[in-house]
């Protein structure tokens, strides 16, 4: 099987875009990730794209993916909508890694778009809960953050973590995300801030769930065959996991974890042959503040319930043993849910090329990206590297 | 009545009765209007945002089946009687009959009009029971489910007057509540007491004399026609739109003040319409009443009386708690919110929950038959073994459990179709509760707990309840909730 490489990433501001559609949201990130190849591209140079949306507000939900790809100039090529929730354009790079290595295509562009500040807050709300399992779960009136919010209640009562450690996690990223010039939410915000913020479902607060936001995010995957031709100093995809769970949080054997979480990165490190232990850097999913408490642990940085322990001890932060969402993750840099996977790799890409400026990771080789769909029903890793003398 | 009428008819083996925990008292609608204007009322009681004739009946139901010691699978005659029906065209009893577990073949009746509706069908069952004559019926009963939350403009006396509230009665060949007596009367006297067609608010022409008149011509005339002499009645359950009319009537129908006092329960319930004489009775017989008088009125005019003889068995939750202000009540009565929102809501077709009604009205889990887990909804692969078995056992669970996960969705965070619950009832708890399996074991339902979020925590046992879910193509969506177990009145 052939390697996959990253060539070029970009993505637009996150953030409330009035004066923006979804296609030209999309054809701006197509742009950013063409611009960014070193030894540049030419648009005739993709096969083929995979479109991570999730189809907030309805709009194009249908063809939705020739409907931004042609809009974008990338004429006649193959072009598909890929949907897995807030996973959506992390199961698209996968896609496009799988076209590659399988020798389908040279050049592929994944990526993902959302629109989702056009709308009434209660339309948003509807949105946002059309991940949840329908019948039962959303019919106890629970909403995204609800179900987190079960979740947290679980953590809480079988470990020693407290709701202030979710809020310590928000000043992390908060920190981070002001650093980053793309961030929706780029400002610093105070551990008092983020504790004392009004109760959105119990026990999280405001400061513990993200925005919604507009934005989108292209990343180019190239095979072994052609990387040379585009750079130098190519971006590997050394291993990828993804897996499946239960839609419905009360259908799973646990609440303070996610399975397909643990899943997905147990067979990214064995793909990309490595451990926890040998990351410089991680984007994790961070919808909710618990949702990056139980990556730790899902994604093996640390023991189950030991957590909080990396909060307290600042492992995480931009300049601890292992940062994690140096670019302010979804709590700071927003979150366009069918973008977000694909804006992940962005952004590790830009870690491993040195690119990140304020918030750059000193040191940056090897970064994994975590992207979850809805709670967990669907989740998907990536373990990224800097091909060292290629 | 002979001694020989007396065995062809079925009696009284129990009754239950069920009002919302919910008060009102006549001091916040004096700060409120400067005035109260319900005579003879204390407090009343106010249902809950997902609570309707229906659901208060069903509560009533099966507290009278428990008292009675029977299950629904007895059910041989089932009548429900209100004058609020959550729907005006609908046939409410299969919804009954389904949560109550009644079998398919059971007589259903459905009463409505005035707020005699629950002594017709009272009357109605007596008429067509009892049901233990033919082989493999001999041990099948009534029930007779009255329930009622009549309500009428803001400002008007029977608004400040209305309350809520649900009796049931189980008939059966040999109850020790025999109905010695009763009769009916009827008078031509309009108005006293009406609502237009598609109105929600009961109006009367509010002529005082007139309206006595009425009432207690018709309720007179009903007493005057039964043969027992009433002064042995240790009760007297009268018809109260308010808490002075059915004392108005004590002349008329033979009893005392006294008497009356002792079958009342409008002072702190507020009018219960067609549950009135029910919920009276079952508060006296919980008093300890052997010998009752029911009285039942309804506008237009007409009037039902009973004498029943013997101590009924009672289950009763006519205790209130969460005591509201005005502005509450408004809130919950649905005067000052706008209902449920554009935006979109969760879409389960009509026929997709038709299809889970077993799991949301009886809950109905499948046991696999391949490790013996148990699953909720059954259906796919098992979430224990991962098999996919041919069917599933069905198993009915209990009903109880331990909350294992909990949220509540603050205020201005529920999805559309929630946002009309809370604005009417304020912040609710979701959670995902393991239920106890009949024979051991446990699985994990998501649901609404009732009440408030600071009684429920990881652990907390709690046990089901029907209420609404929500409304979705002008269907009422009915289904299980959960209440802590620590709430049982």
């Amino acid at each position: 099987m052939r390697d996959a490489y990253i060539i070029g990433a970009g993505q637009t501001e996150f953030g409330a875009m009035p004066g923006e559609s979804y296609r030209s949201l999309f054809t701006a990130a197509v742009d950013h990730a063409l611009d960014s190849v070193p030894g540049g591209i030419d648009a005739d140079a993709v096969d083929e794209a995979i479109v991570g949306s999730l189809g907030v507000g309805g709009r194009q939900i249908g063809l939705s993916g020739p409907a931004v790809t042609e809009h974008a100039g990338l004429d006649g090529i193959p072009s598909t909508r890929v949907e897995n929730a807030c996973a959506a354009s992390g199961y698209a790079v996968r896609q496009a890694v799988q076209a590659v290595r399988s020798g389908m295509a040279d050049v592929v562009l994944a990526g993902g778009v959302e629109v989702m500040t056009d709308m009434s807050g209660d339309a948003a709300k509807y949105w946002l809960g059309v991940s949840g399992e329908t019948e039962w779960e959303r019919l106890t009136g629970t909403t995204f953050a609800g179900v987190y919010a079960q979740m947290a209640s679980a953590y809480f009562d079988q470990y020693d973590a407290t709701p202030e450690h979710l809020s310590k996690i928000a000043v992390k990223n908060h920190a981070n995300g002001a650093k980053n010039p793309n961030a929706h939410l780029g400002f610093e915000c105070s551990l008092d801030d983020a504790t004392s913020a009004p109760a959105v479902a119990d026990p999280l607060n405001l400061y513990h769930c993200c925005p919604t936001s507009d934005g989108a995010a292209a990343v180019l995957v190239a095979s072994e065959a052609v990387v040379d031709e585009y750079t130098a100093e190519p971006v590997r995809v050394a291993g990828v996991g993804a897996a499946s769970e239960r839609v419905g949080l009360f259908e799973r054997d646990t609440y303070t974890g996610i399975d397909s979480s643990t899943m997905a990165a147990a067979t990214a490190y064995e793909r990309a042959g490595i451990e926890p232990d040998n990351l410089d850097f991680a984007e994790v999913h961070d919808c909710f503040a618990i949702a990056e408490l139980m990556a730790y642990e899902d994604l093996g940085f640390c023991d189950r319930g030991e957590a909080h322990e990396l909060v307290e001890a600042g492992a995480t932060t931009l300049d601890g043993d292992l940062p994690v969402n140096a670019s302010g993750g979804l709590k700071s840099k927003g979150h366009p849910i069918g973008a977000t996977g694909a804006g992940q790799v962005a952004e590790a890409y830009k870690q491993l090329r040195g690119e990140a400026g304020d918030r750059q990771v000193a040191d940056a080789e090897r970064g994994l990206t975590h992207n979850v769909g809805g709670s967990g029903g669907a989740a998907v890793v990536h373990v990224l590297e800097r091909e060292v003398g290629r | 009545m002979t001694d020989d009428d007396a065995v062809t008819e079925p009696s009284v083996a129990a009754i239950g009765a069920y009002t919302p925990r919910l008060r009102v008292d006549a001091a916040a609608f004096e700060e409120a209007w400067g005035r109260f204007d319900a005579a003879g009322v204390e407090a009343k009681a106010v249902p809950e945002a997902d609570e309707d004739a229906l659901t208060m009946g069903i509560a009533a139901a099966q507290r009278a089946l428990d008292a009675a010691g029977r299950d629904g699978e007895a059910i041989a005659h089932l009548a429900f009687a209100t004058t609020t029906p959550p729907m005006a065209e609908e046939d409410l009893t299969p919804r009954l009959a389904s949560v109550l577990g009644a079998p398919e073949d059971a007589a259903t009746r459905t009463l409505t009009g005035s707020t005699r509706a629950g002594a017709q069908a009272l009357a109605g069952a007596l008429d067509a029971g009892p049901w233990g004559g033919s082989a493999g019926q001999s041990d099948r009963i009534g029930l007779v489910v009255v329930a009622d939350c009549p309500r009428g403009a803001p400002d008007s006396e029977i608004e400040h007057a209305a309350g809520a509230g649900a009796a049931a009665v189980v008939l059966t060949p040999d109850g020790p509540g025999t109905v010695v007596d009763r009769a009916a009367h009827v008078e031509s006297a309009p108005g006293s007491r009406f609502r237009g067609a598609g109105e929600a608010e009961t109006t009367g022409l509010d002529i005082t004399q007139y309206d006595r008149e009425a009432f207690t011509a018709a309720l007179g005339g009903a007493a005057d026609s039964l043969d027992v002499d009433l002064s042995g009645v240790d009760a007297a359950a009268v018809q109260s739109p308010d808490g002075t009319l059915p004392y108005r009537a004590a002349g008329a129908v033979g009893v005392d003040a006294e008497t009356i006092a002792a079958g009342e329960t409008v002072s702190q319930l507020g009018d219960t319409g067609a549950a009135s004489v029910f919920l009276g009775a079952a508060a006296a017989y919980d008093d300890g009443a052997e010998r009752l008088l029911l009285a039942a009125y309804g506008s237009g005019a007409g009037a039902n009386a009973f004498v029943v003889d013997g101590a009924v068995p009672v289950s009763v939750a006519l205790s209130g708690e969460c005591q509201l202000s005005y502005a509450e009540y408004l809130r919950r009565r649905g005067e000052i919110t706008t209902g449920e929102p554009d935006g979109g809501g969760a879409y389960v077709s009509v026929p997709a929950w038709q299809r889970s009604t077993p799991q949301r009205h009886r809950l109905v889990a499948g046991r696999c038959p391949d490790c013996g887990a148990l699953n909720f909804p059954p259906g796919g692969a098992c979430r224990d073994c991962g098999r996919r078995p041919e069917s599933y056992e069905a198993v009915e669970l209990p009903g109880e459990g331990a909350v294992e996960a909990v949220t509540t969705i603050a205020q201005g965070g529920a999805p559309p179709e929630f946002v009309e619950q809370q604005s009417r009832s304020g912040p609710f708890v979701s959670a995902i509760v393991a239920l106890d399996g009949p024979d051991g074991g446990s699985v994990s339902v998501p649901t609404q707990v009732l009440g408030d979020a600071d009684g429920v925590g990881i652990g907390t046992r709690v046990e089901a309840t029907i209420r609404r879910i929500y409304e979705q193509e002008g269907v009422i969506r009915y289904g299980f909730k959960m209440q802590p177990v620590e709430r049982r009145r």
